[in-house]
């Protein structure tokens, strides 16, 4: 999923699926997330 | 999209396709486990063992989590759910696993408050949003799904939410490899190992299946190609006389895996000496429990779970198809008394287990090759 928004303080991040028909809160204290980037998401959370 | 489409090529799935032929040896039957249910899924999807050379099998493993969650696990949910005042929470998946005495979804239907997340996340927000009832979340998943229960616990635990408990069915990948390579039942000649589960563990894990058992392990993404290059990598290893634990996905999986994920796993689950799995009966230290730092939110300690153990209907023989001593249309019931809308065993509930990925695409090639 690509990050659109980060929520640092809370561990969070708006990210979209990459055709854009899905959106979902991701956890992020796994990964190094940045706006604009891929994530991995397994269950609500960013694993790579 | 980008890393998708790429990976989905004909034109590069053909040149594969050549590089395979090339390099098995005529007369010999080679045969692969897919560990994974993630690419038992992708295998019937996209036709990858129409492109293998007839000489290569592919056999389904143990790596689907709702495959392996025996019925008296689900019978306690079930009796958890029933309680008063319970919310009861679970992936969509779960909610058709059969008990010995019906589903979660039958439990639904009589009245019980369950519903489904799409994450552990998600049920601790309902947790938060229903201060005046108890909300029980059903954890199930191999390493790659616990970091997220882990996770969503330690975030239960700093926001003080005393409403919210996990059932944690958490399992681990390497003891049940362990179990399928002393059995004398199957001789296999190398794994196609599980991306997702070393995104989280590394390779290292692994290495004992090289180290101990002399078979080759290819670490694999989830599309066509990867697939397919992964088989081509082992059957290199094989040719080439070597056995070693290779990464295919190094795109997502790094050696050392996930050391972030690592530590809160450790941090909030502890091992069970013993852990049931369906079809595969119990396997030492292949289960997790919450640790006692975080006993407070472990539901089985906090209320009165039935604990039974239920064996499987013997028409079933779903223990059979995870262990890869029989294909999902050799089971007695497949297609005919179990269907995905109607399932008997878990391998036909969850679209990665090998009866249902078969029944929704594989048994189209199989009929026409029979005809």
């Amino acid at each position: 999923m690509r990050v659109l928004q980060l929520d640092e303080d809370r561990g969070l991040a708006l990210c979209e699926t990459e055709d854009g028909q899905r959106r979902e809160t991701v956890e992020i204290a796994l990964v190094d997330a940045r706006a604009g980037g891929l994530v991995l998401v397994h269950a609500g959370t960013a694993i790579a | 999209v980008k890393y998708v489409d790429e990976y989905r090529d004909p034109e590069l799935g053909r040149a594969v396709r050549a590089e395979l032929l090339a390099a098995v040896e005529p007369g010999r039957h080679y045969k692969v486990m897919e560990v994974c249910g993630g690419h038992t899924h992708s295998i019937y999807k996209y036709g990858v063992d129409d492109l293998l050379p007839d000489n290569v099998e592919l056999v389904h493993g143990p790596g689907c989590p709702v495959c392996v969650i025996p019925m008296g696990r689900v019978d306690d949910g079930i009796a958890l759910a029933h309680e008063p005042g319970v919310i009861f929470t679970c992936f969509g998946d779960m909610l058709r696993v059969p008990g010995s005495h019906g589903t979660l979804l039958d439990a639904k239907a009589q009245g019980a408050d369950v519903r489904m997340v799409y994450s552990p996340l998600d049920a601790l927000r309902i947790a938060k949003a229903n201060p005046d009832r108890e909300v029980i979340f059903f954890a199930i998943g191999f390493e790659t799904t616990a970091p997220s229960t882990a996770l969503t616990l330690k975030r239960a635990k700093a926001e003080g939410v005393t409403n919210f408990s996990c059932v944690c069915n958490h399992v681990t990948i390497v003891p049940p490899l362990r179990a399928l390579l002393e059995s004398p039942d199957l001789r296999l000649d190398g794994f196609i190992g599980p991306g997702h589960v070393c995104t989280v563990v590394g390779a290292r894990p692994l290495g004992f299946i090289p180290a101990d058992y002399g078979r080759p392990v290819v670490i694999s993404g989830f599309e066509p190609l990867d697939i397919l290059q992964s088989i081509l990598m082992i059957l290199r290893q094989i040719g080439e006389g070597r056995c070693e634990v290779e990464n295919q996905y190094k795109r997502v999986v790094p050696f050392e895996g996930n050391l972030r994920a690592l530590e809160v796993m450790s941090e909030v689950f502890a091992v069970r000496p013993h852990f049931e799995w369906r079809g595969l009966g119990f396997i030492s230290y292949s289960g997790l429990r919450l640790s006692d730092a975080y006993a407070d939110f472990d539901a089985e300690r906090r209320h009165e779970v039935p604990g039974v153990r239920v064996a499987d209907p013997k028409a079933c023989q779903c223990g059979e198809v995870l262990k890869g001593v029989i294909k999902p249309w050799e089971c007695k019931v497949f297609g005919t008394a179990c269907t995905p809308e109607h399932a008997i065993g878990t391998c036909m509930v969850s679209p990665e287990g090998a009866c249902a990925a078969y029944y929704n695409y594989g048994r189209f090639a199989h009929d026409r090759a029979v005809v």
